[in-house]
């Protein structure tokens, strides 16, 4: 996308400035959203994303800035801006280029940039509407999205990478609203991944609608939720957004550098119980959390965090490892030009386990079913954590007893590692977007059903 | 700021292709500051643009946005409209507005000129995180920065619209980390204003420090109902979590709760909110909307009772009103609806008054995006403050959930304020609340 020879210019303009390293990351994304309300179409909404991000690292300080514009010109002009303040007899060189393409290629079947097929998620998004409401009249509306963006990026720097590559991302999602004329309620069921509109082969209209339709329907005969100290079984798949929020992003060297993480002098040391092995991989097939190279042009890797309750790895990006000493792990990430990169997740989760889903109900006096959780946040420096559950049930005397509705899990990072107590073995992944310093990037949770001994259940009954 | 040259390209290929449409472009330089270990760890500059083009032919609406203004990105913004609008639905209610208008921004109000040099800003950054670092407790800044931007919206149409406006936004912030005894506390705040000569580093500073380490030994509560007042910025962060129910798009997608209430009673007689986008204090301050309505007052709930829902013209149309001004569009999203500056009038209650007796004062609510259900107001949060009596706090707070619902709750206001604060983002303006019976958990 950026002829070589400008690359060449600009880099060598940042190192007279006296950088020790510089890159580029040029970014050209096709758009395209989709939305739909029952069975009209809403929005069709398309668009053209360039821009070029350039960075400058001076010891660990990093200097960072964007344009839309290519030319020479404009980038030095962004360099001088940058480094007016910095400026130092330049002490490296830089590095002939030497193309690189990544070992790993996720190509589309049905990439937007040749096939918009508007007709076909069209007509995708109308047959999960009818299914969701069918068989019953108490689904009053659907809304239906699908998103597909083809981004592509080339990294250049000063040691002499070049590197580009094509990700393909494409969703969809259903939502129903079930209402009894006195109160509302939602459910909703999404697929996605790391490919082009052939996404959709991954799961029928018809089931996605349906899902959406119960989830909304025991939503709406939902019970207030008690409040306390109790256990917890989280269900598999999207509830691992609970490890990712409360213990992954404590992870990133993004946290451990600036020691900002509860786990930043933790390596080898038994953070959860023994139960509890994690991973975060970025080399699976296709999955949507998943980069064949990292946004500074690294191959990503399989990074296991913790093995057997040992704290074993941390995600690492180029500062983090200059900061931290830990070997980069293809984990450097932004959600676009407009950001530096910084460590983080790609897909996370915990590992199975061999304890079986009935036992741990069968196990809890009093305590809640949390089937599927929504969103969350936490604070890196504590290490404290909310989330939402969005299909929860109450679980009393070892059994199922009713469904829940706004219900919050609130607890910290290190407290619930070494809460879990059993874990599962039907370990699912779920996709979702995750918000930190370096903007919302493609990320999968996942995890087997697991048991939390004690965790703090913010109810209103 | 000169009219953009494509523009005029841009309008007529849409009037050749039997179309209107209006353009909205959104510009951006900026500068931001972090400091880390006494030195300056990230600089960060930006200069963007971006364009976004809503069309409508045969009724049929097509959005497209665009990066580059070269003239085949702008014939490709034009045939990637039209292309969406073939496959939306018929939408009699939504058009392009005959607007011959002009509206210009004051820059001498909303863009001063700078009045900090680079040296200057970089030094900021720095005495921010020196100055917190002199707290004892204080351990370090995982999230500070110092910044400065210029934000440039410029809307035309083939109705005649030319609006433009500009505003420059400094900016301080601190999320201060408190250690003591392998117990870890950290705070946020934040402050705005037009110049950097106008922000005040050591309010700031004593606010994040002292709220991190009176947390350190913060406990939670009895589980139990208590009297709760939100301090402002969780308060402002509570009403926009549930703004759906002021939404008159929300009403015509049917997802409203309040979308048959309008004259009828939905909150205490205590609570009059009105929508203020001309107060230039604020930097919620909208001249014009994004249709290029020129905003006016908008009275929302008087005394309890709802006046009216918040329109753009295409709700405004399908209910067969009159469009209040309070179109929101990015250059990427489709029309719709939002408030500028909520503004809730003063009460009578003394500061003594308000916080006579028992009750939380809840400083920090986490998980708002996540823990709150807007159609139905029910929301649980994670939640942090103090446990005061007349005034005094008595003991610091954190590891507790407020719980409730809060459509019921604006039925409970036990007092208002008589004294009304901007928001850290100066975005919306009110006095605190108290609320009774609010469900703690700890």
């Amino acid at each position: 996308m950026l002829n070589p020879a400008i690359a060449r210019r600009v880099l060598d303009h940042a190192l007279s400035q006296g950088a020790d390293f510089a890159d580029l990351f040029i970014e050209r994304q096709l758009r395209q959203n989709l939305s739909t309300l029952l069975d009209d179409v809403e929005n069709v909404t398309s668009g053209l994303e360039f821009g070029i991000g350039i960075r400058l690292v001076y010891g660990y300080q990093v200097l960072y800035g964007y344009t839309n514009q290519a030319s020479a010109e404009a980038l030095c002009k962004v360099i001088d801006q940058l480094a007016a303040k910095d400026r130092r007899d330049p002490v490296t060189t830089a590095v002939a280029f030497d193309f690189r393409a990544p070992s790993r290629h996720y190509s589309a079947q049905i990439p937007l940039s040749q096939d918009a097929a508007l007709d076909a998620k069209i007509d995708y998004l109308r047959r999960a509407d009818r299914a969701a409401r069918t068989r019953s009249e108490q689904i009053v509306r659907t809304m239906g999205v699908v998103m597909q963006r083809e981004q592509r990026i080339e990294v250049f720097n000063s040691e002499g990478l070049h590197t580009q590559d094509t990700r393909h991302y494409c969703r969809a999602m259903i939502t129903a609203l079930a209402s009894d004329g006195q109160q509302q309620a939602s459910g909703r069921e999404d697929v996605g991944g790391l490919v082009g509109w052939e996404v959709h082969q991954q799961s029928a209209p018809e089931k996605m609608g349906e899902e959406a339709q119960r989830q909304a329907l025991v939503n709406l005969g939902a019970r207030p939720c008690p409040s306390g100290h109790m256990p917890v079984v989280i269900g598999n798949g999207f509830g691992g957004v609970i490890f990712h929020e409360a213990c992954g992003h404590l992870l990133e060297t993004t946290a451990v550098a600036k020691k900002a993480s509860v786990f930043h002098d933790k390596m080898g040391e038994m953070i959860a119980h023994p139960s509890v092995s994690a991973v975060d991989d970025g080399t699976i097939d296709r999955a949507w959390g998943s980069i064949a190279i990292d946004d500074e042009g690294m191959e990503t890797q399989r990074t296991q965090l913790i093995q057997n309750g040992k704290l074993t790895g941390f995600l690492v990006d180029r500062i983090g490892s200059e900061q931290t000493g830990y070997a980069r792990t293809g984990s450097g990430r932004r959600e676009s030009y407009r950001y530096a990169p910084a460590s983080r997740m790609r897909n996370t989760f915990i590992e199975a386990g061999k304890d079986d889903f009935d036992d741990m109900i069968a196990s809890i006096d009093r305590g809640i079913y949390a089937a599927r959780m929504g969103g969350g946040s936490v604070q890196p420096g504590t290490g404290e954590f909310n989330f939402a559950v969005t299909e929860g049930y109450y679980v009393e005397n070892g059994k199922v007893q009713y469904p829940v509705k706004a219900a919050t899990l609130i607890s910290t990072g290190p407290k619930v590692l070494r809460e879990i107590s059993m874990v599962g073995s039907d370990l699912a992944l779920a996709c979702g977007m995750c918000g930190s310093v370096s903007g919302a990037v493609p990320t999968t949770v996942g995890q087997p059903a697991l048991k939390v001994n004690d965790i703090l259940v913010g109810g209103n009954a | 700021m000169p009219r953009p040259n494509y523009i005029d390209t841009l309008l007529q290929q849409v009037t050749d292709a039997g179309a209107t449409a209006d353009v909205l472009i959104d510009e951006q330089t900026s500068l931001s500051l972090k400091a880390r270990d006494g030195q300056l760890e990230e600089q960060a500059v930006s200069d963007t643009r971006l364009i976004g083009l809503r069309l409508i032919k045969d009724q049929k609406v097509g959005l497209a946005f665009s990066e580059a203004t070269d003239a085949d990105a702008i014939s490709h913004l034009v045939e990637q409209a039209l292309l969406n609008a073939r496959f939306a639905k018929a939408d009699k209610h939504q058009r392009i507005l005959d607007n011959p208008t002009e509206l210009h921004s004051d820059d001498a109000l909303l863009c001063p000129p700078s009045d900090l040099g680079d040296a200057e800003r970089i030094e900021l950054a720095l005495q921010l995180e020196r100055a917190c670092l002199e707290y004892p407790s204080i351990k370090s800044l995982p999230y500070n920065g110092v910044s400065e931007s210029i934000r440039t919206r410029q809307l035309y149409s083939t109705g005649g619209l030319s609006a433009q406006t500009r505003q420059r936004v400094n900016a301080l912030y601190a999320y201060a980390l408190a250690e003591r005894d392998e117990t870890t506390a950290m705070a946020f705040k934040g402050q705005v204003a037009r110049t950097g000569g106008q922000l005040r580093l050591n309010p700031l500073v004593h606010d994040a420090c002292t709220e991190a380490e009176r947390m350190l030994t913060g406990s939670p509560v009895k589980s139990g109902y208590y009297s709760v007042i939100f301090e402002r910025d969780a308060q402002q962060s509570l009403f926009d979590v549930f703004s759906l129910c002021l939404s008159g798009k929300s009403a015509m997608e049917g997802v409203n709760p309040w979308r048959d209430k309008v004259g009828q009673s939905v909150a205490s007689t205590l609570l009059t909110l009105t929508d203020q986008p001309l107060l230039k204090e604020g930097f919620g301050y909208q001249l014009f909307d994004a249709e290029g309505i020129a905003c006016q007052p908008t009275n929302i709930i008087t005394e309890g009772r709802l006046e009216s829902l918040l329109h753009n013209s295409l709700t405004a149309n399908y209910f067969n009103l009159t469009t209040t001004g309070h179109a929101q569009r990015s250059p990427k999203s489709a029309l719709g609806v939002g408030a500028h500056q909520l503004h809730i009038a003063p009460g009578k209650a003394s500061h003594s008054d308000l916080t006579s007796g028992d009750y939380l004062e809840l400083t920090d609510l986490q998980g708002t995006h996540s823990g709150a259900n807007a159609l139905s107001g029910e929301f649980s949060f994670g939640a942090s403050g103090y446990l005061c009596r007349n005034g005094e706090r008595l003991q610091p707070v954190r590891g507790i959930t407020v719980a409730g619902n809060f459509y019921q709750m604006l039925n409970r206001i036990e007092a208002v304020g008589d004294e009304v604060l901007w928001d850290w983002q100066c975005g919306d303006l009110m006095p605190l609340l108290r609320f009774g019976d609010v469900v703690i958990s700890g």
